[in-house]
Order: structure tokens, then C-alpha cells, then sequence
């Protein structure tokens, strides 16, 4: 792989070694200084801050306490909490999120009349903004009036108006549903796309060959479709962990820290709190659990793809 | 020929410059004569109103010398946006601002004293005089804030549903406590009280607390917020959602929303909430179905309540403070006063000649409010405070009223969030 590069690279050059990457670089300034200004130097920073304690609007005052906010991590129940939501969060979130983008996708990808107008519709959820969508589930799911509780009062389902968003056990949960609808057309689009580069001659043969419509879904459809899930979910597990928008706007991580997840965590204390120290020190736990998930999952990615092939 | 045209090349270069340097200096003649601009950042309950544009315009044009620029932001991310534009230097000269920041912004000596603009400013006498507390730190010490709007929480009551049932409007805890099993029924998703457990329910705890006999500082500003006391009042407000169940179910994380929304819609029976929400209850549910009553007390000889001041301040960092003080006083003064009193943000005018209109004294709302106001307690100027009132008292509030932690542990996590 390196050498046909190389010796393109040493074609471009004209005079001397020192101009073959001084032109690249150049051209490539302006991106960079973009990606250091906006990636490598808040990432920078919040390291820095990570090892202060921060007095905001008195920066004399900062100053250098080395591994200190870290080990008050250890000693913070609250983040204990935020963790296991998080984790709780983030897999059921992408799971439910992945399984009904997958029928979505399978559904739309089948010949039906009005098909096309299916398909814009099914995306609206996607493009409504997330203040909209917490508001509109708080509503819904309020614990006087909603109109959840009220559905299933007149079937007959509950009893009672429960709720949702103030007991501990369906606060996460309750908001959960909220993210997983608002997430699924996003799987659907991406899977749609994968299903329709599926030559259709493969579930053709199968099927000459006695495969029942399971049969070839399984063994046909779904390894060639293993690609394209392995990055959404993972793209989606990332953008999951950070989003902290409809916690926030739904039950602000309560009751209690019933559904305090860390982003939301590291946000109450530097912004609330104002130790952005501390906060920051969250924040990068995170970057470091999360960095530590998806090298895991690149590598069984990695594994899975070989078995595909 | 090369050199002619690099010559030609070089003198417009000049030539342009030249025309640069002479724009530069003409922008600065200029400027000099602009008026000097004030940065003003403020909240408003209801955003659509046009009553602050007006009162803007009204100041710009009497005073040709000064430029108002306002900039609205949302109550919720006021606190955030403020701290961290202040730390990057893009601050505003002067804003609007809740007593509950004073201790932390006065810490980090992000606020001017008022003192010396004061004593010139003849409007000062007018000023409701126990209201200048509010704005300070110590009872000696510098004028942070001006005073301007103040809030006093009171009770609302369903007049017509107290009548059916023979009951008199609660004067102490017992005949609240009282009334509210009495209109409590689940079945019909109906509850005696709408307890605030969620966002910004700190001040109708704290209106409680305090109406309960428990204080936050004592005389010598030691934080007494978990003594015996207070964890008895405490534990007596979060029996009201366990063990009578006299409040909604979605109490927990009811904020100003639910509890007005479920008052409205028949849900609840009582609320406490201040002169704000006034016109949108009425307007609901008939002037004649609504009644207002001083929050109930433990003893009724003791009465009680909170009051929230939202004042004006001037920013150390500012560089035209004469400018800014100029208009956070002219706001202060009746004229610009009684139209904001009288808009929908309709809060408690903190002038006395102002207080004195028939308006406010012939609306019952405005009067129990103002009545409150001579016994009403503030939150005490902590720097803690502005964590409390963003973040602790609500996660800790609502861990109690799930049973998770006990009100003297509730009490605990306050009292230090205080003290940071």
C-alpha cells in the first residue's frame, strides 16, 4: 500500500525533498488550523482543566491540583448513578433504535402504493428538533392529563393515570421511548439504502433453491446487511452517550438522579455548579469509556466482517 | 515592460492604502460623536411582550448621549450565559439579575457597588427602604442591585370546589393539610395541592420552610438550614406527597408548567405561586372560582413567606458604567416602573409611589402579595445559592420525595451546597 504513494508523491515534487510537503501542507492549512481550533484545542483545554481547580470569572485564582478531581470521582456516588444510566441509556437506546429501523427498512423496501410519500413521511420524527420532540412527549406523557395515560385508561390497560416522568423506575425508560422514536428513521434510511444495493438475483436464486422468505432473510439479506448495521450502531452509540438534550428538557436527570446520565452530570456541575475543573474531569472519563467501547466493537467489527466474507 | 508595471501595481497599493488610512480616521471622527452604548442582558416571563422595546426606546430618545442594546435570554440559561460570557470578556455593562446569584457573582467581584451612583440619584427616597436589602450582602454593606421587580408566593385556591365541600380557606398548616385530604381524589385525578418538586420548585419550599418557622441563616448568617427545626418542617412538606398524598403523583417533576396546567385544568385544588401567574388563572377558570390567600403558616401568629427580588445590576468589567447605571436607575423610577408593574410581567413594583396606584392596591392579587411582602424572607446572599436554586435543592428535593434519602440528609446536601 505505501510505496505507490510515496513514489506519486516524490513525482509532484520538483526541486529537493524539502518542497514535496511544503505544497501539501500548505494546501492543506486551512483544514488544519480549523481541526486545531475547534478539536485539538478544546480537547486540549479540558485536559488542562481537568487538572485545576477553576475559579471562572477570577483566573488568578486557578490553580494546579494535580490528580485531585480524579480521585473526587472516586469518592462521587453520583457519577456511580449517571454511569450505570448511561450505560442502561446507550444500550437501549441503539438496540430498540436498530430493531425497528430494521422492520421500518424492511417494510419500505417492499412495493406498496403510496410508497414514496411512506418514505418522506417516515423521516419526520429525524428532522423534528429535539426541544420539540421533549416537549411534545412530556405532554403526552404527562401524569394529570396525557394523552398516553389517558389511552390506556380507556382500554383498559391501566387503571390509573401513572407518572411517567416522576417515578424512578419509567423516568429513564419513559424518556427512552422518546430518543428510540425519534432515532428510528434514521436506521430506516440507512438500512434502506444497504437492502436496495442488494443485487436481487441472490434472494432470487435462494429462492429457486427452497429457501423460505426466513431462510433467505437470514442467510441471504441480513450477513449482507451486517456492514452497513455495524457502523450505524456504532455512529449511533456515540452520538447516544453525548446526546443529553431530551433528558435534560424531559426530567432535568431527575427524579433524583433517576436518569442523570454523565453528560448531563458533567453539565449540572460546570455550568450549575460552576466547577468546570470537575466537569471537565467528567467529560473526559467519558471520552475514555467511550473511546474504550467503540475499540472493542471496531475490533469485533473487524472479526465479524472476516466471518461475512 | 515589466518595472512600469510593477510601479503602477505599487502606487495603487499606496493609493489604496492611503484611502484606508483616510476611512479609518473618518470612522473614528465619527465615533466620536456616537452616543456611548450600554449592554443590557435581561429575562422576560413572556418574551412576546413588547412592553421592554418601548421602554428602551422611550430612554433612548430622552437621552441622546446613551445607546440601550438589549439582549433577551431565557431565565433558565441566564445564570450559565452570564458567568461565561463574563469569563470571555464579552459581558454586558449591565443586566437584569436574581438576589439568588448576588453571593457568588459578589465573590467573584463580578459586580460594581451602587453606593456613590446612589447617593446622587434623586430617586433613591422613593425606594420601598427594606427593599435595598436585597441587593446587599451584609446589612452594612454596598448596594449590589437596585431594586426593581420583586415576587411574593401566595396561595391560590379553587373558591367554588372550598365552598362545596363547607370548607374556610386554610390559615395554618393543620386546616391546609386539612382541606387538601378533603379535595383529594385519585380517582377523579384530583389532588388538594400542587406540589412543585421539579424546576424552580426551590422558592415554594422555601415559602413553606420559612412559613413553617425554619430558616436558612440565622442572625449571624450561619447556615441553620438543617437544624431540627427545619428537618421537622421539611419532613412535614414531603409528607404531604408520601404519606397523605394529598399532591399529584407526577409531583416529583412537576415544574411551573404542570403545576399551573393541572390548577388549570381541575387537577389540583391549591397552588402556591406569585402575582405573575395571576392573569393566566383567572383567565382560565373565572375570577370568581379563584381566590389568593397568604401562604399558611405553622403558627399563625408568625406568618411567613418567600420574596424574590430581580433587580438590576452593573458589571465590574463594563466600561461605561456611568452610562449603565444611568438606565438600571431610570428603570428604577416611577414612569418606567409602573409600566412594567402593569405589563404581563407584572411583578411587585419596588417604589412606593408606584405601590400606592389604585391598580395595585385594588387588585387582590397585587395586595395579599404586597401584604406578604413585610414579613417575606429572601434567600440569603450565599454564594452557594445560585447552585442550589440551578441544580442541589431539586436532584436532593426529589430524591427525599421518592423516600430515597430523609429530610435531615436533604437538609444536609442543602446546607453544604450553601456554603460552597
Amino acid at each position: 500500500m505505501r510505496s505507490p504513494k510515496r513514489s506519486s508523491a516524490r513525482a509532484v515534487g520538483t526541486s529537493g525533498r524539502g518542497r514535496t510537503w511544503l505544497l501539501p501542507l500548505f494546501l492543506l492549512s486551512p483544514a488544519l488550523v480549523l481541526l486545531l481550533g475547534i478539536v485539538a484545542y478544546p480537547i486540549g483545554r479540558a485536559i488542562w482543566l481537568s487538572f485545576h481547580r477553576v475559579e471562572i470569572l477570577q483566573p488568578d485564582l486557578t490553580q494546579n491540583i494535580g490528580f485531585d478531581h480524579y480521585r473526587g470521582l472516586l469518592a462521587d456516588p453520583v457519577i456511580r448513578i449517571a454511569l450505570g444510566n448511561s450505560v442502561v441509556w446507550v444500550v437501549g437506546v441503539v438496540i430498540f433504535q436498530f430493531l425497528g429501523g430494521l422492520i421500518g427498512a424492511l417494510i419500505l423496501n417492499r412495493r406498496f402504493p403510496g410508497r414514496a410519500a411512506v418514505r418522506g413521511l417516515a423521516l419526520i420524527p429525524w428532522a423534528t428538533p429535539s426541544v420539540l420532540v421533549a416537549l411534545m412527549w412530556t405532554w403526552m406523557l404527562d401524569g394529570n392529563y396525557g394523552l398516553i395515560n389517558d389511552l390506556l385508561v380507556r382500554t383498559g390497560i391501566l387503571s390509573r393515570f401513572q407518572p411517567w416522568l416522576a417515578q424512578p423506575w419509567s423516568a429513564l425508560p419513559a424518556v427512552m421511548l422518546a430518543d428510540v422514536w425519534q432515532g428510528i428513521p434514521f436506521f430506516a434510511v440507512m438500512l434502506l439504502a444497504a437492502l436496495q444495493a442488494i443485487p436481487e438475483d441472490l434472494s432470487e436464486a435462494a429462492r429457486i433453491d427452497g429457501a423460505s422468505t426466513w431462510r433467505v432473510f437470514l442467510h441471504v439479506t441480513l450477513p449482507l446487511l451486517v456492514p452497513t448495521i455495524l457502523i450505524t450502531t456504532m455512529l449511533r452509540m456515540i452520538w447516544t452517550a453525548n446526546y443529553m438534550d431530551l433528558i435534560m428538557i424531559m426530567t432535568g436527570g431527575g427524579p433524583g438522579y433517576s436518569s442523570l446520565t454523565v453528560p448531563l452530570h458533567a453539565y449540572y456541575i460546570a455550568y450549575k455548579r460552576l466547577d468546570f475543573g470537575y466537569g471537565a474531569t467528567i467529560a473526559i472519563v467519558q471520552v475514555i469509556a467511550l473511546a474504550a467501547a467503540i475499540v472493542l466493537y471496531l475490533r469485533q467489527l473487524r472479526r465479524n466482517e472476516v466471518m461475512v466474507q | 515592460m515589466m518595472w512600469l508595471r510593477r510601479l503602477r501595481f505599487s502606487l495603487l497599493c499606496l493609493g489604496a492604502f492611503g484611502l484606508f488610512l483616510f476611512a479609518g480616521s473618518a470612522i473614528e471622527s465619527i465615533h466620536a460623536q456616537t452616543p456611548t452604548v450600554v449592554r443590557y442582558w435581561l429575562w422576560l416571563d413572556d418574551p412576546t411582550e413588547p412592553m421592554f422595546g418601548d421602554l428602551v426606546k422611550e430612554f433612548n430618545a430622552a437621552n441622546p448621549g446613551i445607546r440601550v442594546e438589549s439582549q433577551l435570554v431565557p431565565l433558565s440559561e441566564y445564570h450559565d450565559k452570564l458567568v461565561t460570557a463574563l469569563a470571555g470578556g464579552a459581558g454586558p455593562d449591565a443586566g437584569r439579575f436574581k438576589d439568588w446569584w448576588l453571593g457568588e457573582f459578589v465573590k467573584m467581584n463580578a459586580l460594581e457597588s451602587q453606593n456613590a451612583s446612589i447617593a446622587k440619584w434623586p430617586g433613591r427616597g422613593d425606594v420601598i427602604e427594606n427593599l435595598w436589602n436585597t441587593g446587599k450582602i451584609t446589612e452594612a454593606g454596598p448596594v449590589y442591585m437596585m431594586p426593581h421587580q420583586s415576587i411574593t408566593f401566595y396561595l391560590y385556591y379553587r373558591k367554588d370546589w372550598f365552598a362545596q365541600a363547607g370548607l374556610k380557606p386554610p390559615a395554618t398548616f393543620d386546616e391546609f393539610l386539612a382541606a387538601a385530604k378533603k379535595l383529594t381524589d385519585p380517582a377523579k385525578t384530583q389532588y388538594g395541592f400542587g406540589l412543585r418538586g421539579g424546576a424552580g420548585g426551590q422558592d415554594q419550599w422555601l415559602a413553606f420552610m420559612v412559613a413553617g418557622g425554619a430558616r436558612l441563616v440565622d442572625a449571624q448568617g450561619r447556615v441553620i438550614i438543617n437544624n431540627p427545626e427545619a428537618v421537622k418542617v421539611n419532613q412535614w412538606y414531603i409528607d404531604l406527597f408520601r404519606e397523605h398524598k394529598v399532591a399529584p403523583p407526577s409531583a416529583p417533576t412537576d415544574a411551573y408548567a404542570q403545576v399551573l396546567g393541572a390548577f388549570q385544568a381541575g387537577n389540583t385544588a391549591m397552588f402556591a405561586h406569585h402575582v405573575g401567574s395571576s392573569v393566566l388563572v383567572t383567565q382560565k377558570l373565572g375570577a370568581a372560582n379563584v381566590g389568593v390567600l397568604p401562604v399558611p403558616a405553622a403558627d399563625p401568629a408568625k406568618p411567613a413567606t418567600m420574596v424574590t427580588m430581580a433587580g438590576n445590576v452593573v458589571f465590574s468589567a463594563s466600561k461605561s458604567k456611568e452610562a449603565a447605571f444611568k438606565f438600571v436607575s431610570w428603570l428604577s423610577e416611577t414612569n418606567a416602573m409602573d409600566k412594567w408593574s402593569g405589563s404581563r410581567q407584572g411583578q411587585l413594583p419596588a417604589l412606593k409611589s408606584v405601590a400606592r396606584l389604585p391598580r395595585y392596591t385594588e387588585n387582590t392579587f397585587f395586595k395579599v402579595s404586597l401584604d406578604g411582602a413585610n414579613y417575606a424572607i429572601a434567600w440569603p446572599p450565599l454564594p452557594g445559592v445560585g447552585y442550589v436554586s440551578a441544580q442541589a435543592w431539586q436532584a436532593n428535593m426529589q430524591r427525599a420525595l421518592l423516600g430515597q434519602i430523609s429530610s435531615k440528609d436533604m437538609l444536609d446536601e442543602i446546607a453544604k451546597a450553601l456554603q460552597r
